[in-house]
């Protein structure tokens, strides 16, 4: 209860200088910051004619997409990475490599390769959040507990079974973290692809009212993807919770 | 065939565990480092053993080849006729540290070698059940390790690898970070189940009095390079009361054996 308070006092300090600021003594105008009101006026049209619905849905959709593609291919290859330092070695250069290249610098390929539309979102995001999976993941591995692997196999586990029964659930809260900074860059690279390879989704969205001097448009989609952000990190802390051995 | 003149002791008892002239040398910072030399021991079916020796006099690394989790030197180790070249089920290992897998539940831990093996759940929780009731933990079959104390953790450690049915259990001080009572309660535990299942067990301790109270047989390895200075047969009848005259002054020699080591 006391933490909630807590948390509270700053952004309803913000949203009170935010009002003084634009509507009580009018210092910034409309276009350059729209006060609270507007932007609730706006929040309200959007969600009447079901804009907004529509793209936050698209974008979730993106970002789950693009995400489950990350899983799929950074868990399994981190825990090979982790696991086997032959297969480390062979990939660790290229992984090295490729790591470093911001997401967004994707775009024009993803667009050249796969057009605009669903195919290059889900690449530019699986760019994105691969690599924290993925690192996630062999980290995981690679500091499971050894005295976990030795009574694994004195008590007659196969180097498999280890594996299996041993290393991956010994790591599965890195690969947790991992999911949960995937969804952060996720996130962000679905807005940033949107915003550039797009038509519809909350980035286009931000941009499109922007062009349009609709910030207080522009202002709601922002928020929306401040409240999805934080609610995948809620949800993400408590399955952290949930696996924390 | 060559190894059957190692098959028998002198009272032609069973050996289940050869030790042959091992040697084990780490490389440290560029100089090789010897930390056991030349060690010579048989042990025999049945037998509990105990070696002492001060801190890092290499008990851990002697117990650990045995286990087949670490490599001599020189020197060879047979488990019966085979030369030991990897951990096996036959070897179970009670380690120093928790390593109760945190998340499986008491029950599931215990039932890992079994499951590992491929039983059937049914048959698999049965055996685990019994071995969980032997060291009194019945009542915690479905908590989670976290929720054990140390004492108890280490109850299911040896409950996990007893339940494998090995040829030896291998324990490297799996007492040492409990309480003087628990500590007690644990040792007459362990001498219980050990009568009872009839293992062999090769027990490492600094702990002189542990050593005594346990053993058949208390080898004593001196520091760096460690080597076997004396063996002490242990003929008290079990459960051992610790201030009888004999016990105190066996603790008494031994104890002054290793403060000249130090
Ligand atoms: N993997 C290793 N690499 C290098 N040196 C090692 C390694 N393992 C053990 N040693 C060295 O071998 C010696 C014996 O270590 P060991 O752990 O077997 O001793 P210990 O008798 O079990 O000691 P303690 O009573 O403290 O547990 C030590 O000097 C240690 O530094
Ligand atoms: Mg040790």
């Amino acid at each position: 209860m006391r933490k909630m308070f807590i948390s509270l006092i700053l952004p309803v300090s913000v949203i009170i200088i935010w009002t003084i600021l634009t509507t009580f003594t009018g210092l910034i105008p409309s276009y350059f910051l729209p006060s609270p009101s507007e932007v609730l006026q706006s929040f309200e049209t959007l969600l009447m004619n079901g804009q907004l619905v529509q793209d936050t849905s698209l974008t979730l959709m993106r970002v789950v997409l693009g995400l489950t593609v990350s899983a799929l291919v950074g868990i399994p290859l981190g825990i090979l990475m982790g696991w086997s330092n032959a297969v480390k070695d062979f990939s660790s250069l290229m992984v090295g490599i490729i790591r470093p290249i911001p997401p967004i610098a994707w775009i024009p390929f993803a667009i050249l390769w796969f057009g605009v539309g669903l195919e290059s979102a889900i690449f530019i995001i699986f760019v994105g959040s691969v690599f924290p999976i993925l690192i996630n993941t062999l980290d995981g591995v690679k500091r499971v507990d050894k005295v976990l692997l030795e009574s694994a196999y004195t008590l007659g586990a196969s180097n498999s079974q280890v594996l299996l029964k041993v290393a991956v659930p010994a790591s599965l809260p890195s690969v947790v973290t991992g999911l949960k900074v995937g969804v952060g860059v996720g996130l962000m690279c679905t807005v940033a692809a949107e915003m550039i390879g797009s038509s519809s989704g909350l980035g286009y969205l931000i941009f499109t009212s922007t062009s349009m001097l609709d910030t207080g448009s522009a202002i709601v989609g922002m928020l929306t993807i401040g409240v999805i952000g934080l609610c995948a990190d809620y949800l993400f802390s408590r399955i952290e919770k949930e696996v924390s051995w | 065939m060559c190894r059957l003149s190692f098959q028998q002791n002198r009272e032609g008892g069973e050996l289940v565990i050869t030790l042959e002239n091992i040697t084990k040398s780490f490389i440290q910072e560029e100089k090789e480092h010897t930390s056991l030399q030349n060690i010579n021991l048989n042990v025999n079916k049945g037998e509990f053993l105990c070696i002492v020796g001060p801190s890092g006099c290499g008990k851990t690394t002697l117990l650990r080849m045995i286990a087949g989790l670490d490599f001599p030197t020189n020197g060879r180790i047979f488990e019966g006729e085979t030369e030991i070249s990897c951990p096996s089920r036959e070897r179970g290992y009670v380690f120093q540290q928790y390593s109760l897998f945190p998340w499986r539940n008491v029950l599931d831990n215990i039932a890992f070698g079994l499951e590992v093996k491929g039983l059937e759940e049914k048959e698999r929780y049965q055996k685990a059940r019994k071995y969980l009731k032997m060291v009194g933990l019945s009542q915690y079959e479905s908590s989670s390790p976290k929720e054990l104390s140390g004492g108890m953790k280490q109850r299911v450690a040896i409950a996990r690898s007893l339940v494998n049915d090995p040829q030896v259990l291998l324990m490297d001080e799996p007492f040492s970070a409990l309480d003087v009572q628990t500590r007690h309660k644990l040792q007459e535990e362990l001498v219980r189940i050990w009568s009872e299942e009839q293992k062999t067990i090769i027990f490492v301790t600094h702990n002189v009095d542990e050593a005594i109270f346990l053993a058949d047989r208390v080898v004593v390895l001196s520091h760096g390079p460690g080597k076997i200075i004396k063996t002490f047969n242990i003929n008290l009848n079990r459960i051992r009361d610790r201030s009888t005259p004999e016990f105190l002054n066996l603790k008494k020699e031994i104890t002054s054996l290793l403060e000249i080591e130090l």
